[in-house]
């Protein structure tokens, strides 16, 4: 009896585990929603390289990251690279910028050459929506 | 049984004047800055236009969650700030995004208008010092 219910207790333990390395569902994303660079513009030349980049958001509002409130996410940059999975959390790396804090402002530092941007919201556990809500890709260029 | 009561309504008696009173108001960083990113201010627009939030060194999140360094957007139209140590009112002059927005559409009558952000804590509360934006004055055609 005992074992049996020790047993139970392990099968059980392991059932939660499993459910957690399963991919993450996807929010939806609401109807209409728009994510957009406000600025700066595309093919814009920014001298220097330093910027802040305003972070656009239509139909949807900003939260921080690990709060589930319906119809939000948090803002994440992608900088110089592709999209990543969209069915995973987003990665945290210099070219993944993470906005857990609800900010809607990004201040960058690029050297010269060309650069892309492109934002991507995340769910509280920074798993895009589907479908997913993110801007068009912009590239800007820095001069030497 | 009958003290028991009495202690319930003692209870609740106390209770009532401290929701009334004024609320604690959370810290704000010095550099958090707010500011409309659009119109400008003396800007000439159309009965409909669209307005965005700026908010820099600071977070946006929805009323009722709490976070040390965000909170959301009240879009003050034609009035002055109100009481800082209170929930921010909820009325047409007190326009409230508790869902997180940062930008709105805006329709008002023709004339000049003035319009001024505010953010509140996730009890509606300003932070101290207030995080808000200048007041700027627009004219609808």
């Amino acid at each position: 009896m005992k074992i049996r219910a020790l047993t139970t207790a392990a099968l059980l333990s392991l059932v939660p585990a499993a459910l957690v390395a399963q991919e993450p569902a996807r929010k939806p994303a609401p109807e209409g929603a728009r994510v957009y660079i406000i600025w700066p513009a595309d093919g814009a030349v920014i001298p220097g390289g330093a910027l802040w980049v305003r972070m656009g958001l239509q139909g949807m509002g900003v939260a921080p990251a690990g709060s589930a409130v319906a119809g939000t996410g948090h803002h994440h940059l992608i900088v110089d690279s592709d999209l990543p999975p969209l069915d995973e959390p987003i990665p945290n790396s210099p070219n993944h910028l993470h906005f857990g804090a609800g900010h809607t402002e990004a201040r960058l530092e690029l050297p010269p050459g060309r650069h892309t941007l492109q934002m991507l919201l995340g769910d509280e556990n920074h798993v895009p929506h589907d479908p997913p809500a993110m801007s068009e890709r912009i590239t800007i260029i820095v001069p030497e | 049984m009958i003290p028991l009561r009495i202690a319930a309504v003692l209870i609740a008696a106390l209770a009532t004047p401290l929701a009334a009173q004024a609320q604690d108001r959370k810290a704000a960083p010095e550099d958090a800055y707010v500011y409309i990113g659009w119109p400008n201010d003396g800007e000439v627009v159309g009965g409909r236009f669209k307005i965005w939030f700026g908010t820099r060194l600071f977070g946006v999140a929805p009323a009722g969650v709490a976070h040390p360094e965000a909170g959301h957007h009240h879009l003050l139209v034609d009035t002055d700030l109100p009481p800082l140590d209170e929930p921010i009112p909820n009325d047409p002059n007190h326009l409230h995004f508790g869902g997180g927005q940062t930008e709105t559409y805006l329709e008002l009558p023709p004339g000049r208008h003035t319009l001024q952000l505010l953010i509140g804590d996730e009890n509606h509360v300003p932070h101290d010092p207030p995080v808000m934006s200048r007041r700027i004055t627009i004219t609808v055609r």
